[in-house]
C-alpha cells in the first residue's frame, strides 16, 4: 500500500462540511425508524389486523370456550391464566416479524442502498429498524389488551414487572428478526423461522397450560421445562396475575440478556455487511 | 498506455490507493475482480470510468458507496479512507446505482426524496424544500404522488439521480446511467450531468457508452479484467493509439479473417474487430493495411465499403481490452 496522503487544507475544509452533528445524527434515526413505522401502518389490514384476529380467536375460543371447562389453573380462571401468554405471544411474533420481513425486502428489492450509502451509522441502522420492531410489538400487544380486558379482569399486579418483560422481550425478537432478515435468502426463510422455531417454543412455553397440568406427560413436560419462553412467559404472568408457575427472576434474566445479545449480534452484523455487502 | 500525470494533493477528490477485490465463489472459486487500482480524480472533474462487462468498475465505485469490502488497498474522498471514515465519505458523496434501488411499494415519489434526505440528518421543512426543488427540475413534478411502479424506465432514472443529488453532494458518481435508455433520455441525462458538472460538481461516470465519454468526459480510465490500462483525456488517448483508422465492412467475419497469412497480418497491424467491422490502424497508403487489403482479394473476401477516419476513443479500447489478440 502507499505511503499516507497528506490532508491539505481543502480535504479539511470537507471534512468540516462531511461532519456529522447530534441534530443530523438523530434525524437520520428518525427517519429510518419512521421508514419502518410507516411500511406497516401504511397497509394495517394486511400488518396489524391479521395477527390481533388470530390472537383474539384463540381467545375466545381457548378462553371462552374450552376454558370455562378446565376451571381455574394457578388459583385463576383459565382465560385469566392464559392471555398474558397470548399478550407475550404477540408481541414476540410481531416485534420479530417486522425487521424479519422489512431487512430481508430491503435487500431483494435493492434500497438497502439508501441506508448502505446514507451517514446514518451500522448502529444506528440496527438500531432504528429495531426500534421499530419493538413498536410494531408493542402496539399489537396494547390492541390486543384492549381486546382482553374487555373479556375478563387483569389485575396488573406488579406493573413496572410487566412493561419491562415486555420491553426486554420485544427488543429480543426484534433483534433476532433482524438476524435473521439478514441472514435469510428468501422470504421462505422468515417463515421457516417462524413455524419450525418460534412457533413450536411459543407453543411449548406454557402460554396455554401450566406445568402442573403436564404432570403425567413427561416429554411435554421436559419440553416445556427446558424450553427457555417458559420463563419468559412464567416471568410476564407474574407480573401481570401475580402468581405462575416457575419464578420471575430466571425469565427476566433470561429476556435481559436475550435482549442484549440480540441486538449485538444484529449490530455486528450489520458492521460486517453481512449479506448487505460483497 | 497506462499513464497518469502527478495530480496536486490539494486538486484531489477521490483517490484509489493499490484498491483490490477478489470474490470468493461457489466451491472457493476466487475472482479478482479489482487488482491493485491506483488513480486519483480532481476537484470539479468529469472523470470516465470505462471497460467492459466484469471490468470491475461497479466494484470500483461500490467501496466508495459502502457496498463493497475491498480486500487491499484503499479508496479516499478528500482524503477520508471510505471504509474506515464511511459516514463522513458518504455525506460528501451521492451515488446513482446501475440497478435500480427505489422503496417503491409504500413511499410515493416525493416520499422517497424526503426520505433519504432524513437519512442524511436533513430536517424534514429543507428535505421537503429540496425534494421539490429536485422533481421541479427533473420534470418529476406530476408525478410526485406516484408510485414507483407508475413511473416509465426515464422517470425513474430521472428520480434515481434526484435521491444522489438530495444531500447536495460534492461528489456525484453515476454507475452506468444511461444503460438501456432511449437517444432522447440519454441526450436529457447528459445535459443534467454537465450542468452538474458546471455547479462544480466532481462526477465520477461509469459507462460503456464510448460516445457518452468522450462527450462527456475531460479524463478517463479504461480498466480491464480489474486493472487500469490506461488513463488520460480521450483526445489524448486516441492520438497515442494513433492518429488515422481505415475502417472496412466486409462480407463475411470472422470466417474472413480464416486464413493463416490473414490472421498473422491482421496480428501484426494491430487490426481490431468492432461492431463487424475490421479496423486497421494507419492510413490507405500504409504498406501494412495495403497488404491487408490485398490477402483479403486474394483470398476472395468481398469488400463493401472501406472508410478512412481519424481514430475515435473506441478504437483505444478495443485494442486494449480484447482486439483480435482475444
Amino acid at each position: 500500500m502507499s505511503a499516507p496522503l497528506e490532508t491539505t487544507p481543502s480535504d479539511a475544509a470537507a471534512a468540516k462540511k462531511a461532519r456529522i452533528s447530534l441534530q443530523e445524527n438523530a434525524i437520520g434515526f428518525y427517519t429510518l425508524w419512521k421508514r419502518e413505522m410507516v411500511r406497516y401502518l401504511k397497509d394495517p389490514l394486511d400488518t396489524i389486523a391479521p395477527p390481533i384476529l388470530s390472537v383474539v380467536l384463540f381467545m375466545l375460543i381457548f378462553g371462552l370456550a374450552l376454558g370455562a371447562r378446565l376451571g381455574e389453573v394457578e388459583g385463576v380462571p383459565y382465560i385469566q391464566f392464559m392471555l398474558p401468554g397470548l399478550l407475550l405471544m404477540s408481541v414476540i411474533l410481531n416485534s420479530f416479524y417486522n425487521p424479519a420481513y422489512s431487512v430481508f425486502q430491503s435487500r431483494w428489492q435493492g434500497n438497502v442502498f439508501d441506508f448502505l450509502s446514507s451517514p446514518l451509522s451500522y448502529t444506528q441502522m440496527a438500531t432504528a429498524i429495531i426500534a421499530a420492531g419493538v413498536c410494531r410489538g408493542l402496539i399489537v400487544g396494547a390492541i390486543v389488551l384492549g381486546a382482553a380486558v374487555l373479556l375478563t379482569d387483569l389485575p396488573f399486579v406488579h406493573p413496572p414487572l410487566v412493561v419491562l418483560e415486555l420491553l426486554l422481550v420485544s427488543v429480543a425478537f426484534a433483534g433476532f428478526g433482524c438476524v435473521v432478515g439478514l441472514w435469510t435468502k428468501g422470504w421462505d426463510g422468515v417463515n421457516a423461522v417462524s413455524i419450525f422455531l418460534l412457533d413450536p417454543l411459543v407453543m411449548l412455553g406454557g402460554v396455554f397450560y401450566s406445568l402442573e397440568m403436564l404432570e403425567g406427560v413427561p416429554v411435554l413436560e421436559a419440553l416445556t421445562r427446558w424450553n427457555p419462553f417458559t420463563y419468559l412467559t412464567g416471568a410476564f404472568r407474574y407480573g401481570v396475575l401475580g402468581t405462575s408457575d416457575v419464578s420471575p427472576e430466571p425469565g427476566l434474566a433470561m429476556s435481559a440478556l436475550l435482549a442484549l445479545g440480540m441486538t449485538l449480534w444484529a449490530v455486528v452484523l450489520f458492521r460486517r455487511g453481512y449479506h448487505l455487502k460483497s | 498506455m497506462r499513464t497518469e500525470e502527478p495530480i496536486r494533493a490539494s486538486e484531489r477528490a477521490i483517490a484509489f490507493e493499490g484498491l483490490r477485490k477478489t470474490y470468493v465463489g461457489p466451491k472457493g472459486r476466487r475472482v479478482e475482480a479489482v487488482r491493485g487500482l491506483t488513480l486519483t480524480i480532481r476537484r470539479g472533474e468529469f472523470f470516465g470510468l470505462l471497460g467492459p462487462n466484469g471490468a470491475g468498475k461497479t466494484t470500483t465505485i461500490g467501496v466508495i458507496a459502502g457496498l463493497v469490502k475491498p480486500t487491499g488497498g484503499r479508496a479516499l474522498v478528500f482524503g477520508m479512507d471510505a471504509v474506515r471514515d464511511y459516514r463522513r465519505v458518504h455525506k460528501l458523496v451521492g451515488v446513482m446505482p446501475q440497478e435500480e434501488a427505489l422503496d417503491s411499494w409504500f413511499l410515493n415519489v416525493r416520499e422517497i426524496l424526503i426520505y433519504n434526505a432524513g437519512y442524511f440528518g436533513i430536517p424534514p421543512r429543507e428535505a421537503r424544500r429540496r425534494a421539490d426543488a429536485l422533481l421541479r427540475r427533473f420534470d418529476l413534478w406530476d408525478k410526485r404522488k406516484s408510485q414507483v411502479n407508475e413511473l416509465s424506465g426515464g422517470m425513474k432514472r430521472r428520480l434515481m439521480l434526484a435521491k444522489a443529488l438530495i444531500h447536495d453532494p460534492e461528489i456525484l458518481i453515476l454507475d452506468e446511467p444511461t444503460a438501456g435508455a432511449d437517444v432522447a433520455l440519454r441526450r436529457q441525462l447528459w445535459t443534467l450531468m454537465r450542468e452538474l458538472n458546471a455547479q462544480g460538481k466532481t462526477v465520477l461516470l461509469t459507462t460503456h457508452y464510448l460516445e457518452e465519454a468522450e462527450e462527456l468526459c475531460g479524463r478517463v480510465a479504461i480498466l480491464d479484467r480489474g486493472e487500469l490500462v490506461a488513463v488520460g483525456p480521450p483526445e489524448e488517448l486516441t492520438k497515442r493509439v494513433g492518429g488515422d483508422v481505415v475502417e472496412l465492412e466486409l462480407d463475411a467475419l470472422p470466417s474472413a479473417l480464416g486464413s493463416d497469412k490473414l490472421k498473422a497480418l491482421a496480428a501484426k497491424s494491430g487490426a481490431a474487430l468492432q461492431d463487424g467491422r475490421l479496423v486497421l490502424p494507419g492510413t490507405l497508403e500504409d504498406p501494412k493495411v495495403l497488404e491487408i487489403l490485398s490477402e483479403l482479394a486474394r483470398s476472395g473476401v468481398k469488400i463493401r465499403a472501406i472508410h478512412a477516419r481519424r481514430s475515435r476513443l473506441e478504437d483505444v479500447f478495443v485494442e486494449l481490452t480484447k482486439g483480435l489478440k482475444s
